[in-house]
């Protein structure tokens, strides 16, 4: 297990990026995917793209993001990678349902942001858990579900 | 690695930085009796352990682990919550933050700080801000349809503690109905059965959180 317990800094800074660019060259960096949500935490278990295990725990003061560098030596650097959001997009059919759906994902506590006329519901579960939710709603006809291409 | 000077470091063997693992859950589900259980394990294990509990208006869950004689009773902080209690481990956590960072600047040896709230059935979660990992504890007497329920608690908690599997033969709840549809409503993700009268399954809870996020074993 690696013990990952600093920030050292971030990819696209010198002396890193100079760093970095060497050791990709070598099969040498290694990078661990995080989902944004998991960014907050301080101490988790994750394995890189590689296979390394690895145990981050950080001090209070720092918080993981894009980029971060976690480990690096002439063997190995270890980088961070923020996963993409993954999100549901909602079109409610009239104010009255934008109403219903707004007060029953606020019950929720679900994340949201707002884009135009969309709802858009930040996915930090399987798809199917969010559209079990909003079966009733769906079936009524009062939101129907968009994909990012609509 | 080039020879610049660069001052690049690989990382080096685990700071001294207090994990911060909640443990929300139903009021009535264990969770104190469940911290009783955990703090003479993890100190026989020589890790530092202090508490932060929440209680909507009185001190009652601090009180009683203060004079519980498992714990120094400087180590044990409690906030009142005032309203609902998801409220302030999730919405704001600031007042257990606060705690927090209390604790861990007194007792810089700290390992592990436990923030116990309860309420709010089965939909309390924590703010990855406030808890670095959480468990959500339920109890058997609650009746074997709980996973089934599928609440935030269940679904989205690193760990499920189902406790006091030993009432569930007494008020007509499947134990091993609970464990089998807990494991499957979460995915396979960490489910454990406990016995906190008995300290059955209290190892394997230690066991699994020095693996997800004490790392005291590496």
């Amino acid at each position: 297990m690696q013990i990952l317990n600093s920030i050292l800094g971030y990819a696209a800074d010198e002396p890193f990026d100079s760093a970095l660019h060497d050791l990709s060259h070598a099969g040498k960096v290694e990078y661990l995917t995080i989902s944004p949500e998991d960014t907050s935490r301080r101490r988790m278990k994750v394995i890189t793209n590689k296979g390394t295990e690895c145990a981050i725990a950080l001090n209070r003061d720092q918080q993981l993001s894009d980029g971060a560098v976690l480990n690096i030596s002439a063997d190995r650097a270890i980088v961070v990678r923020l996963a993409q959001q993954k999100w549901l997009l909602l079109e409610a059919q009239n104010h009255a349902a934008a109403l219903e759906v707004g007060y029953f994902i606020g019950n929720l506590h679900w994340k949201v942001e707002f884009e135009g006329e969309r709802l858009k519901v930040a996915l930090q579960g399987p798809l199917q858990t969010y559209l079990d939710r909003l079966e009733l709603l769906i079936k009524a006809g009062k939101i129907r579900t968009l994909t990012e291409d609509d | 690695m080039n020879d610049t000077g660069l001052r690049l470091q690989a990382s080096g063997g685990l700071q001294k930085s207090a994990a911060r693992i909640g443990i929300g859950g139903p009021v009535g589900s264990g969770k104190t009796a469940l911290i009783e259980c955990l703090i003479p394990d993890l100190v026989s294990r020589g890790i530092e352990v202090a508490v932060v509990t929440n209680d909507l208006v009185t001190k009652e869950d601090a009180k009683r682990l203060q004079n519980s004689g498992l714990i120094s009773p400087d180590r044990v902080l409690p906030v009142e919550a005032g309203a609902c209690p998801h409220t302030i481990i999730r919405e704001d956590p600031s007042l257990n933050i606060a705690a927090a960072d209390k604790l861990n600047s007194s007792f810089p040896e700290l390992d592990v700080i436990f923030i116990e709230s309860g309420g709010d059935n089965l939909a309390s979660t924590f703010s990855l801000d406030l808890v670095d990992y959480w468990m959500f504890v339920i109890d058997t007497g609650a009746g074997d349809d709980i996973p089934r329920k599928k609440g935030p608690g269940i679904i989205r908690s690193d760990l499920l503690v189902v406790n006091k599997i030993d009432i569930g033969p007494y008020v007509g709840a499947n134990v091993d109905l609970i464990k089998q549809e807990a494991v499957e409503v979460r995915n396979h993700r960490p489910t454990l059965l406990t016995d906190c009268k008995r300290k059955i399954g209290i190892d394997l809870l230690v066991e699994q959180l020095i693996q997800d996020v004490l790392f005291t074993d590496v």
